[in-house]
């Protein structure tokens, strides 16, 4: 594990990236305790107020700290993300290895018809979803989840496929081993790597989702300071403070990004073995 | 490529609409305990609930919706619009043709900026270029859509006021005004379609600029450009078309998003509208058409790559 | 006379992130016009980096740290980027190793060579196409008009070869470097590669580099052989001196691991009780999808007999089945027929028990891929100890077993090199003290002198435990020194089995003969 993060850190992508994310953890877990001001409080004496030493990031249409609000609403999105994208990889999976230890026609006719419902854009089909069971924040993680499974299940399905390839679980399977031997001790550490990269970036996929669906008064809803949400109100004060309208749409820009990076870096470190 | 190869890749796309017709229903009508209910809210009155069930059908049994539903649907009926109570599918395919427009501007403005970009990018590989690309790059795939839409209408609009930030022209009315309406959506559905389009670019680009063949044809003592021209953009230009397919997809959900913020009626806002409205027909026509749209354009990449690449089999 | 082509006293370093590495060093070779130089070395010597160099095309990290490169008068090094687009090609051309990804794929056969001819040669396009045509046929294939239409997948490796090897000799250079030419061609289309470049070096003059692996084959092509090691020339003599009279101690090592039928290592006879008998073998791969149709079947009705401790050699090209078999025996692959052993018979991978997959072991071919690269070596060598009820603390004895040290046993698979990730990879098969081993080309991907090595094990360890080998390879040379007897297969059939000494008998099949003829001894 050390030395995974030491190779991660090698290249600066690596370093930002896992910064950001320990950050967001931060935020997550304390945003709440470190924020200056409540997140609800409203000062109306200091409406739009620019950003200073009172509002370090300003104030929005009630006075309410920016700063305080992002703090608070870290916990509000990024867990939510990594909920939906969890739930999303793991039936994935289970679709992914299934049809590809079943091999032969059900394998192509489990792919094709897992191609077919990719057909439906992510965005549409969490919109589906979530108009069916409802808005609000949960109903949108189980949307987010659902809509990511198919994509997640290609990706596990050729993972899987090339690892039952490598000569090591040939000669398990020649050796005599129990299929579950062969599944959880040979196969699965092989294919959890790759699965955990593509998992992560998807992370960032989740973040922006979730903010979409919040921007669009279908996930989180008011008064909780979800970063989408904070965009969406801050539109129509656009031209009149930018920084109501800035900080939340950086805050989300860096999620997606510091998960990103985490995932690329993933990649680069789990995969040249020797140094060239 | 034979002809059995495209029949089956025709029936593939068949396929894939009646598994979308299947879930597009289960998740909207079938699913709902009680999809009156879900759509005239909670204080419906018990007649309301049961007009609307008798209108919709919902008190068949869910096979039989289903091939009701199916069946009207092949010949271009959706029903009506609980709104507006006006046809569904004509409603819906105007909406379409203005998306359209929208994306093919976007698509045709990505193509021109992107694949140049990630191929210069790509032979600039680890200079400063290439390194200032990738970095514009990452930002646009890690802004959603709204975020990107939203800045760029706030920057934009101040330096260049002429450019309305919401409505939309119909180019067949005045061209000129239909024009500056669809500058800003183009130009924000472009800027995160070209950091999409243009990793791609750059990483295709440079598994040629690596590949043994184009390492043979410059050993061969051939002139640099003759390398590039002849070798690299012929191989590096065939997975745009893998490419654009991909983004058509993300371009269809991103247009919902687009469309709701510039307030352009395209089929994305049709349907927002009709989502937040409860309008079950229109949902149900609305994705219908979205999937299907994928649909085609997936088969369309497919037969005009299978035409161009020689090295695959096609039979 | 000027020597066509001089190098003087080169070196050249790689810089990566774990440090300078050397790559070449005090490298001095001259070769006169119309002579061929074999360039032999093993992996990690450097000898692909001094062609590369030759042709000016060495990596961002390489740094050259001494000497000249002179090619007839120019100093290679001194060339700008457009100096070199005229000497590539026009002076010095090149053939590499692996003929299939050399050629574009979206171009035709036709353009690739038309456009070295029209830049090296002066010609138009109509002329160019004339001479090209001419120049296929020289080099034996046949219609080569069709073939300039064709674009490269639809010609076979071989014919890629000679293509690019026409379109080498076509722009008449001095020099011409042959990077390992056949090592990506199977036995027979490489010998035939290797005898039209015998023919043509002798029709055009033309001086060659010629780079390999390969020591015994050198000296039939080469007129002179420079052995490199660890990028160093350790020795240099005329070719058919340099097999009966070497000098150097890496050269005479080099030697003794080249195979020779005519060297017998193994010189028992086996018994005659029958280990395993399979009858009527097919292989199926594949499945039907939803509208394919299932491939056709790799074998074809194979019969094989395997008697207690024999070792009984599968050769064949690739597209043989002789994996196909090893497969099917392991209960790795769908088959057909019947296998009898030990009294009983199994019809496929289900009626395979425990004592059976206990007694019948494999090796596989690639190092990289047999050993879980999540697994230290001493779990992996202690599963079979666990599965067959062995004890976990035998592991020790197990590495010392296959002549590695014990405390290999906390490394990770990465961490070890082909050679001893192969050592492993057999002691796990022996963990379970089998009454078969197949070994299906284990040694193929490995130095010449490594396999020797390998081979040494092996038969020590069969006449340690008396285990019999199914050892399945495409090097007849080195299957004769060990096997007793021998399978031949071709396109899924088995074509020839003969007992070792049968081998020079008039009965011969006549694809075992082309066999032969192809897997020369050396010279000297």
């Amino acid at each position: 594990m050390t030395e995974l993060l030491q190779r991660m850190i090698r290249k600066p992508q690596g370093v930002i990236g896992l910064t950001l994310l320990v950050a967001l953890a931060i935020l997550c877990l304390l945003g709440p305790w470190l924020a200056p001001y409540g997140p609800e409080k409203m000062d109306f004496l200091g409406r739009f107020r620019a950003p200073g030493w009172q509002n370090w990031l300003g104030a929005d249409q009630f006075g309410r700290d920016v700063l305080s609000r992002l703090l608070s609403g870290a916990r509000a999105t990024v867990p939510m993300a990594l909920a939906a994208t969890l739930a999303g990889s793991a039936i994935g999976a289970v679709i992914g290895i299934g049809s590809a230890y079943l091999g032969g026609k059900s394998d192509e006719a489990i792919m094709r018809t897992n191609d077919a419902v990719m057909a439906i854009p992510g965005l549409l089909m969490a919109l589906l979803l979530v108009s069916t069971l409802g808005n609000g924040a949960g109903n949108a993680v189980v949307a987010i989840a659902l809509a990511f499974a198919p994509g997640m299940a290609r990706v596990t399905r050729s993972v899987a496929l090339a690892v039952r390839n490598q000569d090591y679980v040939k000669a398990a399977v020649a050796r005599g081993e129990a299929a579950a031997h062969v599944i959880f001790r040979e196969m699965l550490p092989n294919v959890m790597g790759p699965i955990i990269i593509e998992a992560t970036i998807r992370v960032s996929f989740a973040v922006m989702l979730f903010a979409t669906l919040s921007f669009l008064g279908l996930g989180a809803q008011p008064p909780a300071s979800e970063w989408g949400l904070m965009v969406a109100d801050a539109r129509q004060y656009m031209h009149r403070a930018p920084w109501i309208l800035i900080a939340p749409s950086a805050a989300i820009a860096l999620s997606a990004i510091a998960f990103n990076l985490v995932g690329d870096a993933l990649r680069d470190a789990l995969n040249p073995r020797d140094d060239r | 490529m034979s002809f059995a190869w495209l029949l089956r890749r025709l029936l593939l796309m068949i396929y894939t609409v009646a598994i979308v017709c299947v879930l597009v229903f289960a998740i909207t009508q079938a699913l709902p305990a009680d999809a009156a209910q879900t759509l005239l809210g909670e204080n419906a009155s018990p007649e309301a609930l049961a007009a609307v069930r008798t209108r919709l059908g919902l008190d068949d049994p869910v096979w039989l919706q289903f091939v009701h539903w199916v069946a009207r649907a092949v010949s271009g009926n959706f029903g009506v619009s609980m709104r507006t109570g006006l046809p569904v599918a004509p409603e819906m395919l105007t909406a379409l043709s203005r998306s359209l427009l929208l994306a093919a501007g976007s698509l045709a403005l990505t193509l021109l900026v992107a694949v140049p970009m990630g191929m210069f990018a790509a032979l600039r590989q680890g200079r400063v270029a290439d390194t200032a690309t990738s970095v514009i790059a990452y930002l646009g795939v890690s802004l959603p859509e709204f975020v990107t839409a939203t800045v760029l209408a706030l920057l934009l609009t101040d330096i260049v006021p002429w450019l309305p930030a919401t409505g939309y022209v119909s180019p067949l009315e005045n061209i000129g005004l239909a024009l500056r309406h669809l500058a800003l959506p183009v130009l924000t559905v472009s800027v995160i379609l070209v950091a999409h389009v243009m990793r791609m670019m750059r990483s295709e680009t440079l598994d040629v600029l690596q590949s043994d063949y184009v390492r043979a044809a410059r050993l061969k003592g051939l002139p640099e450009r003759t390398v590039l021209v002849r070798h690299v953009m012929g191989n590096a230009l065939l997975p745009v078309i893998t490419i654009v397919a991909l983004d058509v997809g993300y371009l269809l959900g991103g247009i919902i998003v687009i469309e709701e913020i510039f307030a352009i009626p395209g089929i994305g806002r049709a349907l927002m509208i009709a989502i937040t409205t409860r309008d079950l027909p229109s949902i149900q026509a609305g994705a219908m058409i979205m999937a299907t749209t994928y649909a085609i354009t997936n088969t369309l990449a497919d037969v005009v790559y299978a035409l161009l690449d020689r090295r695959i089999r096609y039979d | 006379m000027r020597a066509a082509l001089t190098i003087d006293n080169y070196g050249l370093d790689y810089l990566t992130a774990s440090g300078v590495v050397p790559v070449l060093r005090d490298v001095s070779l001259a070769i006169a016009p119309g002579e061929v130089l074999g360039l032999v070395g093993e992996s990690g010597s450097g000898k692909s980096s001094l062609a590369w160099a030759l042709m000016r095309h060495l990596p961002a990290n390489a740094r050259e740290i001494s000497g000249s490169l002179q090619l007839g008068d120019i100093d290679l090094q001194s060339l700008t980027a457009k100096q070199l687009t005229a000497v590539r090609g026009r002076r010095i051309g090149m053939v590499f190793q692996d003929p299939s990804t050399a050629l574009n794929p979206t171009l035709t056969i036709g353009r690739q060579i038309t456009e070295a001819l029209m830049r090296h040669r002066d010609l138009n396009a109509r002329d160019a196409k004339a001479l090209a045509i001419e120049l296929l046929g020289h080099v034996e294939l046949r219609d080569p008009a069709a073939v300039l239409r064709r674009y490269p997948h639809e010609i076979s490796g071989g014919e890629k070869q000679r293509v690019i090897i026409a379109t080498a000799f076509g722009c008449r250079p001095d020099v011409i470097l042959f990077d390992e030419p056949t090592t990506a061609l199977d036995v027979i289309t490489g010998a035939r590669i290797i005898d039209l470049f015998a023919r043509l070096r002798a029709e055009t003059g033309v001086a060659a580099l010629y780079i390999s692996h390969d020591l015994a084959m050198m000296t039939r092509v080469a007129d002179r052989v420079a052995v490199i090691r660890h990028g160093r020339i350790v020795e240099q003599a005329k070719a058919s001196e340099i097999f009966s009279r070497p000098q150097h101690d890496y050269t005479r090592s080099l030697i003794a691991a080249v195979p020779r039928p005519e060297r017998r290592l193994v010189h028992d006879i086996p018994g005659t009780d029958v280990l395993l008998q399979a009858r009527g073998i097919e292989v199926q791969y594949g499945r039907a999808g939803l509208f394919r149709a299932a491939p056709p079947p790799a074998t074809k009705a194979v019969d094989i007999d395997i008697r207690a401790g024999e070792i009984v050699g599968v050769v064949g090209e690739s597209g043989s089945g002789k994996s196909s078999i090893a497969r099917a025996l392991t209960g790795l692959a769908r088959f057909s027929g019947a296998i009898s052993f030990d009294g009983g018979t199994l019809r496929g991978a289900g009626d395979m028990g425990a004592g059976y997959r206990r007694d019948v072991q494999i090796v596989f071919q690639h190092p990289d891929s047999s050993l879980n690269p999540r697994h230290r070596i001493g779990e992996i060598l202690s599963r079979p100890l666990k599965l067959y009820g062995g004890d976990t603390a035998a592991v020790p004895r197990l590495l010392e077993q296959v002549r590695l040290p014990a405390s290999y046993a906390t490394r990770w698979p990465h961490q070890l090199s082909g050679g001893e990730k192969q050592r492993v990879a057999i002691a796990r098969a022996f963990a379970a003290r089998p009454r078969l081993v197949i070994c299906d080309e284990i040694t193929a991907p490995l130095d010449v002198s490594v396999q020797a090595q390998i081979i040494d094990l092996l038969l020590a360890l069969r006449a340690e435990t008396g285990a019999a080998y199914l050892f399945i390879t495409h090097d007849l040379n080195l299957i004769r020194q060990i096997a007793h007897r021998i399978v031949v297969m071709r396109h899924g059939q088995l074509v020839d089995s003969r007992a070792i000494d049968a081998f020079g008998t008039d009965d011969v099949h006549p694809y075992t003969r082309e066999l032969m003829a192809a897997s020369p001894a050396p010279v000297g």
